[in-house]
C-alpha cells in the first residue's frame, strides 16, 4: 500500500522558515534568538523616515500602542485563541491593573514593582470571581457576560470615589530606577524596554505551557469541549486557568501603562480597548503566538504610520479589518500546525 | 437611594419603561433575527440604527426644518413622520443588506470560523462610526420638535404625551406585522426553517442566501423605524448613539433568549422597565451596571433567557 | 460479582416527560466484549451518555468497579476508567494524531499547570510517559505513521482508529465503542473485528454499540438488546438471534405493550 495522497507543496514562507529552523543546530538557534531579542531592544534607536513613524515619536509608538497591544494580545490569545473562550471584556483586567498601581502608589506610597505584582494578583482574583460562574456558559453568552464585566468595571470607576470618579487620577508615580535606567516622563524608551522584557517573560512561560499538558488541554477544549471532558480533562479548571492567566497579563500591562501615562480616567478603559485587542488576536492568527504578536504590532503601527491620513485613519483601519478578514479569515499567520507525514512501511518522513 | 419615588412615580416610570422598551424591542429583533439564521451576533447592527437616526435628521433638513419651529399639526405631522420613518427604514434596510454582503457573505461561504465574522463585523462597525463621526463633526445633533409634547391626559403620575403614544402604537403595529411576515409568508417560513436547521432547510429547497439577505433587510428596516421613534422621543443623536442603545437592545435580546422573537420582545420591555426603576432608585449613573448585573444573574441561573424551554422550542 | 467492571442497575432516564431509558440493567465483565444492539432511537447512545456522566440519570445506579459513579463529572469518570468513542467521529481536528492520543494519556498524570510552566522533574517524566504511551497506542492501532498529521486530514478509517487509540490512552477498565464500524466496507469491518478482539485480549473490557449484526455476532461474548428504552433480551449471540421479541423489534412489529 502506498502512502495516502499528499497535496502538492505550495510555496509558503512559514513552512520554509520551519524547515530551515528544524535544520539549525543548537548554537545557531541561540544566535538567532539572541540577535532577534537584541534587535527589539535597540529598535528605539532605529527611527528613520522609512521605518519609523514620522508624525509621532517612534519610541513612544513602540511603547503604546505597539508594545502594549503585543503584550495584551498575547495574554488574550491564551483565552480566545488557545482555549476558544470569547472574551469581550479584556479591558477590565487592564483597568484593574492600572487602578491598582495608581491607587496604591498615590494613597499608600507602594512601590511600582509591588504594584505590578498586586495588579496581576487582583486581576487574577477578579478573573476567578467572574470566571467561576461565567465559564459554565458557552459562546455568545460568555461573550456578552465578559463584555458586561468590562463595562461594569469602567462604570464603577466613574461612580465611586476612590478611583477619582470621572476625573480619574493624576500624578501617578513612575517606576523607580532599575539598573541605572531612569523612568522619565519625556522618555518612553525605558517603558518600552520594560514592556519588551515583560513580553519576553510571558512568551517564555507561554511556550512552556503550550508545548506541554496545559497546551494540549486548552486546544482540546477549543476543538470540542464535551469530548475534552470525556477524555479526562478537567475542562472547567483549565478554562479558568486560561482566563485567569490572560487576566494577569492584562493586569500587569495596565500597571505599566498607568506608570507611563501618569494620569488615567475611566474613559480610557472602554469597550474599544477590548475590541482592539481582540482584533489584534484574530487579525494576527488566533492561537498562533507569533501571528498574534505580529498582528498586534501591525495594528498598533499602522494608525500611527498612517498619520498623514490624520482623522480618517480609523476609517481606513475599519475597512482594512473587513477586507483582511475576507481575504485571510484565519489571520496573517494562521495557527495551522506543520504536519509531518511518514511512510507507512519505512517509517521515514516523506518529503512534502 | 430613594425607594419612595418608586411608589409616587410608579405610573410615570412604568410608561417610560414601556416606551423605551418598545424602541429596544425593534432593535433587539434585528439582533435576534440575525442570530436565529446565522448563529452570530451582528456586531454592526447598532450602527445600522445610528445610520437611521441621521437619515431621519437628513429628511427634516431637506424639508427645511431648522429646529426652531413650532410643533406642527397632527395631519401634517403624520405625513411628515411617515415620510421620515420610511426614508430611515429604506436607508437602514439597504445598509443592513449591504453589510451582509460586504462583511458576512464571503466568510460564510468559506465556512470561516465565527470569530472571523465577528471581527469583520467589528471592522464594519468601526468604519460606520468613524464615517459618521467625520461627517457630523462629532457634534450632538438636535432633531426638530415635530409634536407638541404637552400631556394629553394623565394616568396617576404618568403624563401621556403624543410622542409616547406614537411610539407605542407604531411599535406594536410593527411587531404584529413582523409576526405576520414570519408566520405567513414564504420568506418568513424560510427564516424559520433556516433558524431551526440550516442543512435540512437547504435540502428542502430553501434558498439560504436569499433568506439571510431578507433577514438582514427585515432587521435593518426595524432598526430604521426604531431610529425614527428614537428621534421623536429623545430628539437628539450623535455618531456614537448606537453603542449604548445597541448594548441595551442586545442585552434585551439575550435576556429573552437570543434567537427567540417573543423572548426579544419580552426581554426588551422587561429591560426598559428595569432601567427606569433602577435609575429612579440608584441614579442614572448606575443604570448600565444594574442592566449588566441582571443580565449576568439571568444567564447564570437561566442561561436560555427568561423564557427557557417552552418558548425556546417554538423559537422562530 | 466482583468481575463485573461496569454495572448499570435499574437505569431510567427521562427528558422532560419523554422516557429514553426505562429500568435498564446491563453489565460488562472482565475480559469480555459485550454488545448493545437495538433499532434506531432505542436509547443505546443514551446509555453511553448516562454512564459517562454527560447526563445524570433520573433514577438507577451506575457502578464502575463496584463503586457508584452517578453524579460525578465526566472527566472524573473518565479518569476512574471509563473511556468512549463517538458515533460520528469527534477528534480534536486541529491537533496532530499523536497529540490527540496524548490528551487521553495526560489524564493519568499528576503534573499541573504550575509544574508544567517551571518544567519540574515530575512534568518532564509525565511528558515523556504521555508521549511514549501515545506512540505505543498509535502503533497498536497500526497508525503510527499518522502521528504527525492533523487529525482532520486523516482518512476516515484512520480517524476511527485514532479515536479508539485516544480512548485507550486513558487506560480504561471498560471501553465504550459507539458504532465503530459505521461507514466501513466489509473488508474493513473484518479488520475492525480483529482489532476489537485484540483490544479485549490486551485486557480491556469492551461495551460495543453496533448496527452491523454479522460483526456483533462474530466477536461478542454477550449481547443485550434495547428497544424503546427497555432491555428486551440478553444472552449469547445465538440465543439473541433466535429470540422472537428481538426479531419482532427489528422487523418493526409493535409489541412493547407487554
Amino acid at each position: 500500500m502506498s502512502t495516502s495522497k499528499i497535496s502538492m507543496p505550495k510555496f509558503n514562507l512559514r513552512d520554509k522558515f520551519g524547515d530551515w529552523w528544524e535544520g539549525t543546530t543548537r548554537n545557531q538557534r541561540i544566535i538567532f534568538r539572541v540577535s532577534l531579542i537584541a534587535f527589539f531592544y535597540i529598535l528605539p534607536f532605529l527611527d528613520n523616515p522609512v521605518f519609523g513613524t514620522t508624525e509621532s515619536d517612534f519610541s513612544s509608538v513602540l511603547f503604546y500602542p505597539m508594545g502594549m497591544y503585543v503584550l495584551m494580545a498575547i495574554g488574550l490569545n491564551i483565552v480566545v485563541g488557545k482555549s476558544g473562550i470569547l472574551d469581550l471584556g479584556y479591558v477590565a483586567f487592564f483597568a484593574i491593573g492600572a487602578y491598582t498601581h495608581a491607587i496604591l502608589a498615590l494613597s499608600f506610597g507602594f512601590n511600582f514593582w509591588v504594584n505590578v505584582v498586586l495588579g496581576m494578583a487582583f486581576a487574577m482574583f477578579a478573573g476567578v470571581l467572574l470566571g467561576l460562574p461565567a465559564l459554565r456558559l458557552r459562546g455568545d453568552y460568555l461573550a456578552i457576560i465578559t463584555l458586561g464585566f468590562g463595562e461594569i468595571v469602567r462604570i464603577v470607576a466613574i461612580n465611586v470615589n476612590f478611583t477619582g470618579g470621572a476625573a480619574g487620577l493624576a500624578g501617578i508615580p513612575a517606576p523607580p530606577n532599575i539598573f541605572g535606567v531612569e523612568f522619565l516622563v519625556d522618555d518612553p524608551r525605558p517603558y518600552y524596554w520594560l514592556v519588551l522584557t515583560l513580553t519576553l517573560l510571558v512568551i517564555w512561560a507561554y511556550m512552556r505551557l503550550i508545548k506541554r499538558r496545559p497546551g494540549r488541554a486548552w486546544e482540546a477544549i477549543r476543538e470540542d469541549e464535551d469530548v475534552a471532558e470525556f477524555m479526562g480533562i478537567a475542562t472547567t479548571k483549565y478554562k479558568l486557568w486560561a482566563f485567569v492567566l490572560g487576566g494577569a497579563i492584562g493586569g500587569g500591562a495596565g500597571a505599566v501603562y498607568a506608570s507611563q501615562v501618569t494620569s488615567i480616567v475611566p474613559e480610557l478603559f472602554d469597550l474599544n480597548v477590548s475590541i482592539m485587542i481582540l482584533a489584534c488576536v484574530v487579525f494576527g492568527g488566533m492561537g498562533n503566538l507569533w501571528g498574534v504578536a505580529f498582528g498586534a504590532a501591525l495594528l498598533g503601527y499602522f494608525p500611527e504610520k498612517l498619520r498623514f491620513l490624520s482623522d480618517t485613519r480609523i476609517l481606513f483601519f475599519g475597512l482594512l479589518m473587513v477586507v483582511m478578514m475576507n481575504i485571510r479569515p484565519d489571520g496573517i499567520i494562521p495557527r495551522k500546525k506543520r504536519e509531518k507525514v511518514y511512510d507507512k512501511n519505512t517509517g521515514k518522513e516523506v518529503s512534502r | 437611594m430613594d425607594f419612595s419615588i418608586v411608589v409616587s412615580e410608579f405610573a410615570s416610570l412604568f410608561l417610560d419603561g414601556i416606551v423605551v422598551g418598545a424602541i429596544y424591542a425593534l432593535v433587539a429583533l434585528g439582533y435576534t433575527l440575525v442570530y436565529g439564521v446565522l448563529r452570530l451576533i451582528n456586531f454592526a447592527h447598532s450602527e445600522i440604527f445610528m445610520l437611521g437616526t441621521f437619515a431621519c435628521l437628513g429628511v427634516t433638513m431637506l424639508l427645511g426644518y431648522t429646529g426652531f419651529e413650532e410643533p406642527i399639526g397632527i395631519g401634517l405631522f403624520l405625513v411628515t413622520f411617515i415620510l421620515i420613518t420610511f426614508v430611515a427604514a429604506v436607508a437602514s434596510g439597504s445598509a443592513a443588506m449591504l453589510l451582509e454582503v460586504v462583511a458576512y457573505r464571503r466568510l460564510r461561504r468559506k465556512g470561516a470560523n465565527r470569530l472571523s465574522s465577528l471581527i469583520s463585523a467589528i471592522g464594519a462597525s468601526f468604519f460606520l462610526v468613524e464615517l459618521f463621526r467625520l461627517m457630523t463633526d462629532s457634534k450632538d445633533w438636535d432633531f426638530p420638535r415635530l409634536l407638541d409634547k404637552n400631556s394629553l391626559f394623565e394616568v396617576s403620575s404618568a403624563y401621556v404625551t403624543a410622542d409616547k403614544l406614537v411610539v407605542l402604537i407604531g411599535a406594536f403595529g410593527l411587531m404584529f406585522a413582523l409576526d405576520r411576515i414570519i408566520q405567513g409568508t414564504r420568506l418568513g417560513r424560510g427564516i424559520r426553517a433556516v433558524s431551526q436547521d440550516e442543512k435540512t432547510a437547504v435540502l428542502m429547497g430553501v434558498d439560504v442566501d436569499k433568506v439571510i439577505a431578507f433577514t438582514f433587510l427585515l432587521g435593518g428596516i426595524l432598526a430604521g423605524v426604531a431610529s425614527s421613534f428614537y428621534m421623536l422621543f429623545y430628539e437628539a443623536t450623535k455618531f456614537n448613539v448606537g453603542f449604548l442603545l445597541g448594548i441595551s437592545a442586545f442585552t434585551a435580546a439575550v435576556l429573552g433568549g437570543i434567537g427567540n422573537i417573543r423572548g426579544a420582545l419580552a426581554g426588551s420591555f422587561a429591560l426598559g422597565l428595569i432601567q427606569q426603576f433602577s435609575s429612579a432608585i440608584l441614579g442614572y449613573n448606575w443604570r448600565d451596571v444594574v442592566t449588566f448585573l441582571i443580565l449576568v444573574l439571568v444567564l447564570l441561573f437561566k442561561p436560555t433567557g427568561l423564557f427557557g424551554e417552552a418558548i425556546q422550542r417554538a423559537r422562530v | 460479582m466482583s468481575d463485573r467492571l461496569l454495572e448499570v442497575r435499574n437505569l431510567t432516564m427521562q427528558f422532560g416527560g419523554v422516557t429514553a431509558l426505562s429500568e435498564v440493567n446491563l453489565y460488562v465483565s472482565k475480559g469480555e466484549i459485550a454488545a448493545l444492539i437495538g433499532p434506531n432511537g432505542a436509547g443505546k447512545t443514551t446509555v453511553f451518555n448516562v454512564t459517562t456522566g454527560y447526563y445524570t440519570p433520573s433514577s438507577g445506579e451506575v457502578l464502575l468497579n463496584n463503586e457508584s459513579i452517578v453524579g460525578l463529572k465526566p472527566h472524573k469518570i473518565a479518569r476512574k476508567g471509563l473511556a468512549r468513542t463517538f458515533q460520528n467521529v469527534r477528534l480534536f481536528g486541529d491537533m496532530t494524531a499523536l497529540e490527540n492520543v496524548m490528551t487521553g494519556a495526560d489524564s493519568r498524570n499528576k503534573v499541573g499547570l504550575i509544574g508544567s510552566m517551571f518544567g519540574t522533574a515530575q512534568s518532564r517524566r509525565d511528558e515523556e510517559s504521555s508521549h511514549l504511551k501515545a506512540a505505543e497506542l498509535l502503533n497498536f492501532m497500526g497508525i503510527s505513521h499518522r502521528g504527525g498529521q492533523l487529525a482532520r486530514n486523516l482518512p476516515y478509517g484512520d480517524q476511527r482508529r485514532l479515536e479508539i487509540a485516544r480512548a485507550l490512552a486513558l487506560d480504561p477498565k471498560v471501553l465504550l465503542l459507539d458504532e465503530p464500524a459505521a461507514g466501513f466496507n466489509p473488508q474493513e469491518k473484518v479488520e475492525l473485528g480483529e482489532l476489537i478482539k485484540k483490544i479485549r485480549d490486551a485486557g480491556f473490557a469492551v461495551l460495543l454499540i453496533e448496527h452491523d449484526m454479522s460483526l456483533v455476532m462474530k466477536i461478542s461474548d454477550r449481547v443485550s438488546v434495547l428497544d424503546f428504552g427497555q432491555k428486551i433480551a440478553e444472552g449469547t449471540p445465538s440465543e439473541v438471534q433466535n429470540n422472537q421479541r428481538v426479531i419482532d423489534a427489528y422487523l418493526g412489529v409493535a409489541d412493547h405493550a407487554s
